[in-house]
């Protein structure tokens, strides 16, 4: 039956080839971790991205019951944490998640360091990887203020106060950031849509842009 | 590899679970199903171990953010402490040198890191530069971050040892900063009381100043709430009754303050 629909599908579409070419590519054996164990530092990139999917669904989860306005932001965290059917486990999952996201990128941008891989043909993948680990840390950057305890709305207002530091531009840049005089209602809805629409779509665009690269360069060979 | 091996060209007429092709000459697998399901093994184990550190390590959720508490010690995520820290160290008009200029050479390096580590030696020790920058990075960075939070433990500790810090973090009724300010119900009797007796402390619009504020009290706290609060008061920080003892007379206020439903 499942034949069979793939087939009527298949004969329309003719997508095997798209998973074929995926599929059938050939992983070489220095960077497989049941021929060598210590290849396991090649399994960074991909773990970076699965605790990324990780990320994405349980944030899913979190903005159905979060609400972006300084009165209930809070409480409706208070309430994801305290009320909400497994609530502060998916809050536990963010949380930690972004940490460990933060980890696995830093651990897999040492292995391309340590192991030259950014050298030609792949430099451009390597500043699309710098891109990425920015977008990574603007995650956190934003994603920190939204529970709007003490610990955020501070954080927040000295991240803003040193980007004022910046020369001549450092002004608008607060300004860009905060949405007003101070810390307050336009900071909060601005890193919400920061966290939650801008830094997902430029996130899952570099992704593609990423893999893509590693796909037509081919991963680097043996050192 | 020649190019009836190409797995490429073959695509069309492939069967679908096709197994592999030269795969013991030299170790390669095809990616799917055979490399990604080990690969899974590594996943799962990944996210097993995940889920286990988040069951064990519930998130807290510290105080309502309180724009008038400027004594709070702000400290930023762990992995921003660096940073944080590597600005303390520019005194003066040395943090647009710190905040500024560092970062955005050091971003550079990163992405043009290729161009400036250009030759084609790949191993580390082969392009020594390189790999003791990246060394060097990656202990002061771990330094700065320890540094970070040792100080900031300490401040923290130092100020809760002190005791008399207006942290706001144990307040009753928690107001959440309206936008509105106006006074409401200013012809209620309590209005003038509490404008002799408590705006000193909490401001002539319930701004605060030496306390916190009161705006919006009136939506989080009722009247019979408030008055025990207030008969009690915070000592030594706020006197009992805010130094009023006629008994009536707080009611007024309380039943004035019940009204501030500033939103
Ligand atoms: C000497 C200054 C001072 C005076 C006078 C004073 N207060 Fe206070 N009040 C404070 C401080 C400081 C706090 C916070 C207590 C703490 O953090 O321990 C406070 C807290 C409060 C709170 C709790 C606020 C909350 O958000 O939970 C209420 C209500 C209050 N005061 C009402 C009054 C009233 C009514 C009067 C006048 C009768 C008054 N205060 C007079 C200093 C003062
Ligand atoms: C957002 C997070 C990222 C994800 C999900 C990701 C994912 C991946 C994956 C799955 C690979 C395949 C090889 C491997 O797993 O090691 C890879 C390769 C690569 N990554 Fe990333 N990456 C991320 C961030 C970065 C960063 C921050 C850099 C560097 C600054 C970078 C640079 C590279 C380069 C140059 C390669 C090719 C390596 C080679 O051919 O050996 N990536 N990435």
């Amino acid at each position: 039956m499942i034949k069979r629909t793939y087939d009527w599908i298949d004969e329309r579409l003719n997508i095997t080839p798209l998973w074929r070419d995926i599929a059938d590519h050939e992983v070489p054996a220095h960077v497989n971790p049941a021929t060598k164990m210590s290849a396991f530092v090649y399994c960074f990139g991909g773990l970076t991205f699965l605790i990324i999917v990780t990320q994405i669904l349980s944030g899913m989860f979190l903005s159905m019951y979060y609400v972006p306005d300084i009165n209930n932001a809070y409480y409706s965290v208070q309430y994801i944490t305290n009320q909400v059917l497994l609530g502060n486990v998916v809050r536990g999952m963010h949380f930690w998640g972004a940490s460990l996201t933060i980890i696995m990128v830093f651990l897999h941008m040492l292995r391309v360091f340590f192991t030259g891989a950014y050298k030609a043909p792949r430099e451009l993948n390597w500043v699309v990887g710098v891109l990425l680990f920015f977008i990574v840390l603007a995650f956190g950057f934003t994603g920190y203020l939204l529970p709007w305890d003490q610990k955020a709305y501070w954080a927040t207002s000295v991240g803003a106060q040193i980007a004022e530091q910046v020369p001549i531009l450092g002004p608008y840049i607060r300004l860009l950031l905060v949405g007003g005089s101070t810390v307050g209602a336009l900071t909060l809805t601005r890193f919400f849509a920061i966290h939650v629409f801008f830094l997902p779509a430029a996130l899952l665009v570099l992704l593609g842009a990423h893999f893509l690269m590693i796909r037509k360069a081919g991963i680097a060979g043996p050192m | 590899m020649s190019s009836s091996e190409d797995p490429r060209e073959k695509l069309s007429d492939a069967p679908r679970h096709r197994r592999t092709y030269r795969e013991l000459h030299d170790g390669r697998e095809p990616f799917f199903p055979n490399f990604l399901l080990k690969e899974w093994i590594i996943g799962a184990m990944f996210i097993v171990g995940f889920l286990i550190w988040v069951l064990l390590n519930k998130v807290g959720l510290g105080s309502i953010a309180n724009p008038n508490d400027s004594s709070y010690i702000p400290v930023p995520d762990w992995y921003f402490l660096f940073l944080y820290q590597a600005l303390k160290y520019y005194p003066g008009n040395g943090e647009v040198f710190g905040a500024f200029l560092v970062p955005v050479i050091v971003t550079l390096l990163l992405i043009f890191l290729p161009w400036i580590d250009w030759s084609k030696n790949r191993r580390p020790f082969k392009r020594p530069l390189a790999t003791a920058s990246m060394v060097l990075v990656i202990i002061m960075m771990s330094w700065l971050t320890a540094e970070a939070w040792a100080q900031h433990q300490a401040e923290v500790g130092g100020s809760a040892a002190g005791g008399s810090s207006s942290s706001t973090s144990g307040l009753p009724f928690a107001v959440q900063h309206p936008t509105s300010t106006a006074l409401m119900a200013t012809s209620m009797p309590g209005y003038q009381l509490f404008e002799n007796t408590c705006a000193g402390c909490h401001g002539q619009n319930l701004e605060g100043s030496v306390g916190p504020e009161l705006r919006g009290i009136g939506n989080v706290a009722s009247s019979s709430q408030l008055l025990p609060v207030i008969t009690k008061g915070f000592p030594p920080n706020m006197p009992p009754g805010g130094g009023l003892t006629n008994k009536s007379q707080l009611q007024q206020i309380a039943d004035w303050l019940s009204q501030q439903k500033q939103k």
